[in-house]
């Protein structure tokens, strides 16, 4: 067994931050267990629920099947990052709509949310369900999602 | 997972020498790999890492057909305005898989070499008899939970499904892969399990996936996947169809077609009793269900799945059908 | 609206002239919506404390027999390895105080060498980094002797259990009416193994201050109760353990205990005298504790050819494990729903080699609804009948168990709102009458119910020197919207708007509050908020017309008004500065009001003795509601989608629809997953639950669902709750099931009687 670590310099949500870690520790483990940023949430650690989804280079990913190494020299975007002075209106129409309860799901589904709408994945209800399948939501905000989605989305139309 | 070493391949070279080496094991998009590693399946001892080569994620269309980068993105690939129009089996085979997220990060050359869903594969701690894992300790999922496991292909070593989507419709389009130097025809280049289930794919150590390649055809214009299961969505198929379908300008007989089925059999399944049957006739309904009825020939059911024996002739059928309709539309 | 805050002011509220456009009942957004959708809201394990290590679960590889010994040549050796607790190191804690309030006498062994089911603890390895302790764990290997197992419900091993006394239920004599009925029909319906799988996997951080204050981090639906657990396994008293719990992702009734793993991680941070973090993985979380228990019920109806009950014959079961007895009482909604002059319900539990069963939304309802929703739909088609016009036709017109009134059922309300938003009237009874191209569609209704639970509760609140309220308890809020109810309320007792209401939930050294369990929450926290605002009302203006200070103390008044957060048109932080005070606080509880005894509060909190039952007193409390559901099957492939749903319910007064609604949608939501999807499975031979991960075990994803219409149908019921509420979130799961299965037999003429309605048992 390897006792190889590495110093990564990573680019999360516009700043520079540098950590000592060994190859094997995950995006989300870096990010919630050495960065101090606990906005991306672990609800499997397998790449079945979503939760832990960010963007990488702009595109939404899990953080819990890519290492912290992978992600050198890429922008990585965490829900912190996300409308930092003023809501971005993706979360503004999440709690408009109440699109979430116990909130545990919900960055992920605002990450993956904005995500969607840029890829042009928002032009109709049903297309808004499909393209956010995976996140899922155990309280059951779904109905709510796809509203704050398509208002978000059009409005940024 | 067991902490391992972590090297950034620049060059094709430097990638292909370092999976040469033992306990090496290559990073795409790091959806099989790390979570292999996650169950313990696999502990490699080097990840290298080749997501920062250059020029192998390109779509590239000529007068014969495209060849798509094996480090192409599976979401790029999907939404890519000719792969939709022209290879719409691949498009559609690609953008039903997984989620948003896991498209955006696996890869087309990832995504062929995934590995079977069996629990009982993917949990070594529980089940240690696994032919896949370790030749020759047996088969936990023989007599157990079934319902997910293969009719089609499987051997008394193992009857794991192969879960994958785009290899499907890679098998019915006559795809290649292309690995450097030598290009294997997707057909082939999954294998059945046989005595060496360890055994999936026709790549040598040292090898890396570099290409796709799709050969232009009037079936690949016209062609379809269509993915059953339970879930609408982020689900493996509990059967699937690929089916490519060139028909005359009656648009009801069958010039030349192409069918394999998916979520039903250890490989990707080109169902070619299936094509015989249907080559030159007229799609009327009794010609299309007794033709898919040929998709199962050979199955063999193992304990809870009976249910793949009734449902894959059907996906089939529906395949057709859908693409018969769409030819008229 | 102004018909609400007539019952709220029905001699039992001093409303005086507080502000119109009363916030409670508003759909005020929740207030803990900011934190939430910046990822600013820290749930358990995300708090940092110094110096943390890492504790990693090994689970038992077999369902039974003995832990022979652990095989850790490596993992103790591995790099970062600090410590592993097994059987052997693991000391005995003292015992624990159930949830009826019974202290046991046998000291609380977390690891043991007797194993009873498949993934039982047997080990924890704690390490500086997650990476290592995983690893570390995953070297650790064991020997057993094998002991044969009983896998499930289905193993030829499996005894027949015990009846359950307590719960069964008898009038008249079914039997001889069921021999007697012109009409009978006799089916079992069965429920599987189902998980809560909230989104946040459980797991804890404990942390040592000296020996003998601990301090846990962990998502927790019943403070007072954890918090008592940890403090007698570790002998310590009450107020030297600290539950710190305000965000909850998720609980569904899965975080309202402390399982092993909770004290196995308490144990590992007082011996290293460090934090330890305890995560539970994904796949741990099915058999770390239990979820809803496989059900089997045999229902027997006896009926006249019009479709009139005559008996009702139920017999229930559900597994238990062969440690501890959890029952998921069957019987309940056949006893309730419909009126039937025989009535007859027994229920047992049978052991299996299972983790021991726990509540999982709606424990006993939603099984029960499952069977008696789906026979009366299957009789309505013996009989000829709509399957709503059988469902009126033996309308209950009161509690025939208890044969005692109801206090509000809007049911008949509901099946009549439902049925005209759904157009049920244009249903074609026949089976397979109703297609579109190659989809079968099929239109099903069922009702549901759920009882009212009522203890009492206790609350703080404050008026701060900046004017600002303050709302203070343990009460927690998982997502139901306790924060913000809890805000609405204290506005709308103290006259200000709800932004300046700020609530503090989670913590045990907070006012203590009874579990979040059995939908009554809401109902008891609004009335303790409520009475301690009104107290901190009523103190402002004692103050303001008597304190020396007081601007208005030479007014020739009984009272002062108090509006818009002023008193006497004072803003309420200038006045308290006027009287050279920082705050007025009032600690108030609602035992008086529930009719029970003050003498033991902590009982009342860290107990379920004091709950009160849905008939106590003079009425028979329940909520209520109908779903009305279309599905679409593929008449080839078996696949079942829901295309439309509209619910009607009756929950009361709503003090915020808005969140009601959520609820509502997503319970019915867990329903469809229910329905269609969720299902443990077990492998025969060695008692593992096969599909422990969300990629095999299937929750609904986002495109499986419809858009959902809820109908508010309940008017206030004050038997039910001080502000006239009943319960909300476990009533919508009830129902939707059976409306579903009731859906798919309309639609495709074959009827399923097992759960999951999955292709393969459509297909044919």
């Amino acid at each position: 067994m390897s006792d190889s670590m590495l110093s990564l310099s990573l680019e999360i949500n516009g700043q520079r931050r540098v950590l000592e870690v060994e190859p094997r520790v995950t995006l989300l483990d870096a990010l919630r267990e050495h960065l101090g940023l606990t906005g991306t949430k672990k609800g499997c650690d397998q790449g079945q629920c979503g939760a832990c989804t960010v963007h990488v280079d702009g595109q939404r990913v899990l953080a819990c099947l890519t290492l912290a190494a992978q992600v050198e020299g890429r922008a990585v975007a965490t829900i912190e990052g996300l409308g930092e002075r003023a809501l971005h209106p993706v979360q503004a129409a999440f709690l408009e709509n109440d699109a979430f309860q116990c909130g545990y799901c919900t960055p992920g589904q605002i990450m993956s949310a904005v995500a969607c709408i840029r890829e042009g994945h928002a032009g109709s209800d049903d297309e808004i369900r499909e393209y956010m399948s995976g996140n899922l939501c155990r309280c059951g905000a779904y109905p709510n999602i796809v509203a704050a989605i398509r208002q978000a989305a059009e409005a940024s139309r | 997972m067991r902490n391992f070493n972590y090297l950034r391949a620049q060059t094709v070279d430097e990638a292909q020498r370092a999976a040469a080496q033992a306990g090496a094991m290559l990073l795409a998009g790091g959806t099989t790999l790390l979570d292999l590693a996650k169950c313990g399946v696999t502990a490699p001892e080097t990840v290298v890492d080749i997501t920062h080569l250059q020029g192998l994620d390109t779509i590239a269309y000529d007068n014969g057909g495209v060849t798509i980068g094996a480090l192409a993105k599976m979401s790029t690939v999907a939404a890519d305005r000719g792969i939709r129009d022209r290879y719409s089996a691949v498009s559609e085979a690609l953008w039903q898989a997984a989620s948003a997220q896991l498209r955006n990060m696996a890869t087309i050359g990832g995504n062929l070499m995934q590995r079977t869903r069996c629990p009982y594969f993917r949990d070594p701690a529980s089940f240690s008899a696994c032919n896949k894992r370790n030749p020759g300790s047996g088969c936990a999922a023989i007599g157990g939970v079934t319902r997910n496991h293969a009719i089609l292909g499987t051997s008394d070593t193992c009857i794991a499904t192969n879960p994958g989507d785009l290899a499907v419709a890679l098998v019915a389009l006559d795809a290649e892969v292309i690995l450097g130097a030598r290009r294997v025809p997707a057909d082939d280049f999954f294998l059945l399990p046989g005595a060496t289930p360890e055994r999936e794919h026709a790549i040598e150590p040292g090898e890396i996936i570099t290409a796709i390649r799709i050969p232009e055809s009037s079936t690949a214009r016209n062609s379809t996947y269509l993915k059953v299961r339970d879930r609408q969505s982020y689900e493996f198929a509990a059967a699937s169809a690929a089916v490519a379908m060139d028909l005359d300008a009656d648009g009801l007989t069958v010039r030349d077609i192409r069918v394999a089925l998916g979520g039903v059999a250890t490989k990707p399944w080109r169902a070619h009793a299936v094509e015989a049957a249907l080559k030159g006739k007229k799609l009327s309904r009794e010609a299309i269900d007794q033709a898919a009825a040929l998709a199962t020939e050979g199955a063999v059911v193992q304990g809870d799945n009976r249910y793949k024996l009734a449902l894959a002739p059907r996906v089939v059928a529906r395949a057709i059908i859908n693409l018969k309709l769409r030819g008229i539309a | 609206m102004s018909g609400q805050a007539d019952v709220l002011t029905e001699g039992r509220v001093k409303r005086g002239d507080a502000g119109d456009g009363a916030p409670l009942g508003a759909r005020v957004s929740r207030i803990d919506g900011m934190a939430k959708i910046r990822g600013a809201a820290t749930y358990a394990l995300e708090h940092r404390p110094a110096e943390m290590a890492h504790a990693v679960l090994v689970g038992s590889t077999i369902a039974a027999g003995k832990l022979r010994r652990l095989l850790d040549t490596s993992a103790a050796a591995a790099p970062g390895v600090r410590l592993i607790l097994t059987a052997d190191t693991m000391p005995d804690l003292r015992p624990v105080t159930n949830w009826l309030g019974v202290r046991g006498d046998k000291p609380y062994r977390a690891l043991t060498h007797t194993i009873t089911f498949q993934g039982q603890h047997i080990a924890a390895v704690v390490a500086d980094t997650l990476e290592q302790a995983t690893e570390a764990a995953r070297l650790l290997k064991a020997e057993y002797d094998i002991a044969p197992a009983i896998a499930d419900l289905d193993d030829s091993k499996v005894g027949p259990g015990t009846e359950v006394d307590a719960v069964a239920m008898a009038w008249g004599d079914a039997d001889a009416a069921l021999e007697a009925a012109p009409v009978k029909l006799q089916q079992e319906y069965a429920t599987p193994r189902e998980y809560n799988v909230p989104i946040e996997p459980h797991g804890l951080i404990a942390a040592w201050e000296g020996a003998d204050r601990l301090t846990v981090w962990e998502p927790s639906q019943w403070i007072a109760f954890m918090t008592r657990t940890y403090a007698e396994l570790f002998d310590l008293p009450f107020e030297n353990v600290r539950l710190i719990s305000p965000y909850i992702g998720g609980g569904f009734g899965s975080k309202a205990f402390v399982y092993p793993y909770g004290a196995i991680a308490a144990q590992a941070a007082k011996q290293l005298g460090r934090p330890v973090k305890l995560a539970v993985t994904r796949p741990q979380t099915f058999t770390a504790f239990g979820g809803r228990a496989e059900t089997r019920q045999k229902v027997a109806l006896g009926a006249t050819r019009d479709g009139k009950l005559l008996a009702i014959r139920h017999r229930g079961l559900n597994e238990t494990s062969v440690t501890d007895t959890w029952v998921e009482r069957c019987g309940e909604v056949a006893a309730l729903m419909y009126a039937t002059p025989n009535f007859s319900s027994k229920h047992r539990v049978v052991p299996v080699n299972t983790v021991t069963p726990s509540a999982l939304r709606a424990p006993g309802e939603n099984p029960s609804a499952w069977a008696i929703e789906s026979a009366i739909d299957e009789l309505a088609y013996e009989v000829g009948l709509d399957p709503l016009e059988i469902r009126l036709r033996n309308y209950a017109d009161h509690d025939h168990h208890a044969d005692k009134p109801w206090s509000t059922r809007q049911l008949r309300e509901a099946f009549a709102a439902g049925a005209e938003r759904f157009g049920w009237s244009k249903r074609n009874p026949a089976p397979r009458s109703m297609r579109n191209g190659h989809h079968l569609i099929g239109w099903g209704v069922a009702a549901g119910m759920y009882p009212m639970r009522r203890t009492a509760g206790q609350a703080m609140v404050r008026i701060l020197g900046d004017g600002g309220v303050e709302v203070v308890s343990a009460a927690i809020d998982m997502g139901q919207g306790t924060y913000t109810i809890l805000a609405q309320t204290a506005a709308e007792a103290l006259g200000v708007p709800v932004e300046r209401v700020t609530v503090r939930l989670g913590d045990s050294t907070l006012p203590l509050a009874p579990v979040a369990g059995g939908s009554q929450l809401a109902g008891l926290m609004t009335g303790a908020v409520h009475k301690a605002a009104l107290a901190a009302r009523d103190e402002l203006i004692g103050l303001g017309l008597n304190d020396p200070k007081s601007p208005f103390r030479d007014r020739q008044a009984n009272t002062l008004p108090v509006a818009d957060g002023r008193i006497n048109g004072m803003e309420f932080g200038a006045f308290l500065q006027a009287l050279g005070r920082d705050r007025i606080e009032c600690l108030r509880d609602t035992f008086a009001e529930n009719g029970i005894s003050s003498d033991d509060p902590f009982k009342n909190y860290a107990t379920i003795t004091t709950m009160r039952a849905p008939t106590d007193g003079e009425v028979s409390v329940h909520s209520w509601c109908a779903h009305f559901i279309e599905v679409k099957v593929d008449e080839d492939f078996g696949t079942v989608r829901v295309s439309r749903v509209v619910s009607a319910l009756d929950c009361g007064r709503i003090y915020n629809p808005k969140l009601a609604e959520s609820q509502w949608k997503g319970g019915i939501i867990m329903g469809i997953g229910q329905a269609l999807l969720e299902e443990g499975i077990v492998d025969p031979r060695n008692g593992r639950v096969i599909n422990n991960n969300l990629g095999d075990y299937l929750i609904a994803t986002n495109a499986d669902i419809p858009e959902i219409e809820v109908i508010s149908v309940g008017v206030p019921d004050p038997h039910a709750s001080v502000l006239g509420g009943k319960g909300v979130g476990e009533l919508p799961i009830v129902g939707v099931a059976p409306a579903i299965a009731n859906a798919v037999f309309h639609a495709t003429g074959k009827r399923i009687r097992d759960l999951p309605i999955t292709l393969e048992k459509l297909i044919g």
